[in-house]
């Protein structure tokens, strides 16, 4: 049986289907940041060796979206959607949502992760991408 | 002990020349930028020899640009340097030949912003730190995403981000270097084709090619080279700044002008109501109505309102993007800055034509670029 494999390991794992993201806190200042980077802390310039993970929640508030009706990128398909979500944990991350158009979107929806297939490998191999989706209210 | 600019030597904008902004061409850009130099030589009516040193704002033409473009002007041996600072690159090399000037290095500085459309070479993406959505997500899905946050949050409508387009191709209609030359209406604008989010095509900046020149002086030089004083402006700040960290979803572009434009105001001892004329980086509409905020020109959340009162229409308060802007005339990357400067310095001379806001005395600058970096300068007439 084919494998799944994440589109981006260094970003999300995928052992849950709400995957969490691989962000990275600084112990000198406290500073949590994503995408990961062990360069230096931007926050107060501590040195890699004081850049440790931090697992963030794939959960957060929606804070604005756009649907990218032309794009001149090879092998990026025109309409979808990206969104900017304030994490749980603290950082904005944007992604790619799983609706094409934003229709039934609002700013301030709760929106979490969720893995969604873009394709198969060279290996054939499921390859899945991490992207937001709305949560729907459960009450 | 640091010094701003004012408490240096006085620098003044003498001579500004162009060439038009215009789709991509056969055109070398050598003949683009030495139409800009040999234009405002003429309007200095300065010899090159004169020039001490030369600064060349480019992102795109790649390694030395400078000299084979500026030889064939007489090679006089001066020093010259490629400055890029991705979209504030002729801001930066204008900032640059003032610094030579007020430093007393150069009596007579030239800055002159080039480029032609091609391959980015860019160091973010060269810095290998991969985001979520990467390639998918270009400059005007940026500005797109912050076109409908600020719509969200201060409950205003696309039509009134879209009046920028409006005002901007109207006075681009008048500026015979302007890459847009036609005034649109408000349904044109809003007709599409729809690019990312709100934003249609005319709410976002031509990218093509051009040149502008700016050739700063001394008071020294301008006595000894028999420049038209009454024509001179003067530079009273010159301030520069880079992006911090900021929370959660704030807008670092804006956050980074506001912060910027504070410092300027210090050194330049003015406050927004002092502004007659002011040039932004309005790539996209959106831009316009943040800075516009961001400048203390009006409120937060007012930027849209105050555009559609006529308020910065030439004429009005403060005329914001009298040359077009980025919007309409043009956005070439390396002459971009540049080309704000010679606006503003023909606004407070008073030789704007069709453009000119009455009564101009002084003028702000603005621009941003990737990285983060923002560039502001202030411009008077103290004549
Ligand atoms: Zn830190």
């Amino acid at each position: 049986m084919a494998e799944r494999v994440a589109a981006q390991p260094e970003l999300y794992s995928i052992s849950s289907e709400h995957p969490a993201l691989n962000g990275r806190r600084c112990v000198a200042c406290g500073y949590v940041f994503f995408p990961p980077q062990s360069y230096g802390c931007e926050s107060c310039g501590a040195l890699p060796d004081q850049i440790e993970p931090a697992q963030l929640a794939g959960s957060g508030v929606l804070n604005s979206f756009a649907t990218v009706h032309l794009h001149q990128g090879k092998g990026i398909e025109a309409p979808f959607t990206v969104g900017v979500i304030v994490l749980d944990d603290g950082p904005a991350v944007r992604s790619v949502l799983t609706a094409r158009t934003d229709e039934g979107l609002r700013n301030g929806d709760r929106m979490h992760s969720v893995l969604t297939t873009c394709g198969t490998n060279e290996e054939g191999n499921e390859v899945v991408e991490l992207r937001f989706t709305k949560t729907e209210a459960t009450r | 002990m640091k010094k701003t600019l004012r408490e240096m030597r006085p620098v003044y904008v003498v001579g500004i020349g162009l060439h038009r902004y215009q789709r991509m061409s056969e055109t070398s850009y050598v003949t683009l930028g030495l139409t800009a130099v040999r234009e405002a030589l003429k309007d200095a009516n300065l010899e090159w020899r004169s020039v001490d040193s030369a600064y060349t704002g480019t992102a795109l033409i790649g390694m030395a640009a400078s000299r084979p473009m500026l030889r064939h002007l007489g090679a006089t041996g001066i020093p010259m340097a490629q400055v890029e600072n991705a979209s504030a690159s002729g801001s930066t090399a204008f900032r640059q030949a003032c610094l030579d000037v007020a430093s007393g290095i150069a009596d007579v500085s030239l800055a002159v912003g080039v480029d032609k459309p091609g391959p980015v070479s860019s160091g973010p993406a060269k810095s290998n730190i991969r985001d979520l959505v990467g390639a998918r997500a270009v400059p005007f899905t940026h500005f797109a995403l912050l076109t409908n946050q600020y719509m969200n949050r201060y409950g205003v409508r696309i039509e009134d981000v879209a009046a920028v387009a409006v005002k901007n191709n109207r006075n681009g209609a008048n500026n015979p270097y302007a890459q847009r030359q036609k005034a649109v209406t408000l349904d044109e604008v809003l007709a599409g084709p729809q690019i990312s989010g709100a934003l249609t095509r005319l709410q976002c900046c031509p990218v093509g090619e051009g040149a502008a020149a700016v050739i700063v002086a001394s008071a020294d030089a301008i006595d000894e080279l028999g420049i038209n004083r009454s024509r001179a402006v003067r530079v009273i700040a010159s301030v520069t700044q880079t992006e911090r960290v900021y929370r959660g979803a704030a807008n670092f572009d804006a956050e980074l002008t506001r912060a910027t434009v504070a410092q300027a105001y210090k050194e330049a001892a003015i406050t927004p109501a002092d502004l007659d004329v002011v040039e932004v980086h309005d790539a996209f509409t959106i831009e316009e109505l943040l800075y516009a905020e961001m400048l203390g020109l009006c409120k937060e959340g007012e930027g849209a309102a105050m555009v559609t009162s006529g308020a910065t229409d030439i004429g009005g308060r403060c005329a914001l993007s009298a040359s077009g802007g980025l919007l309409a005339m043009g956005h070439p990357i390396g002459p971009t800055g540049a080309g704000q400067i010679a606006e503003i310095t023909r606004q407070l001379r008073g030789e704007a034509g069709a453009r000119q806001q009455p009564n101009a005395r002084t003028g702000l600058a603005h621009m941003v670029g990737v990285g983060a970096v923002c560039v502001v300068h202030v411009l008077q007439n103290d004549n």
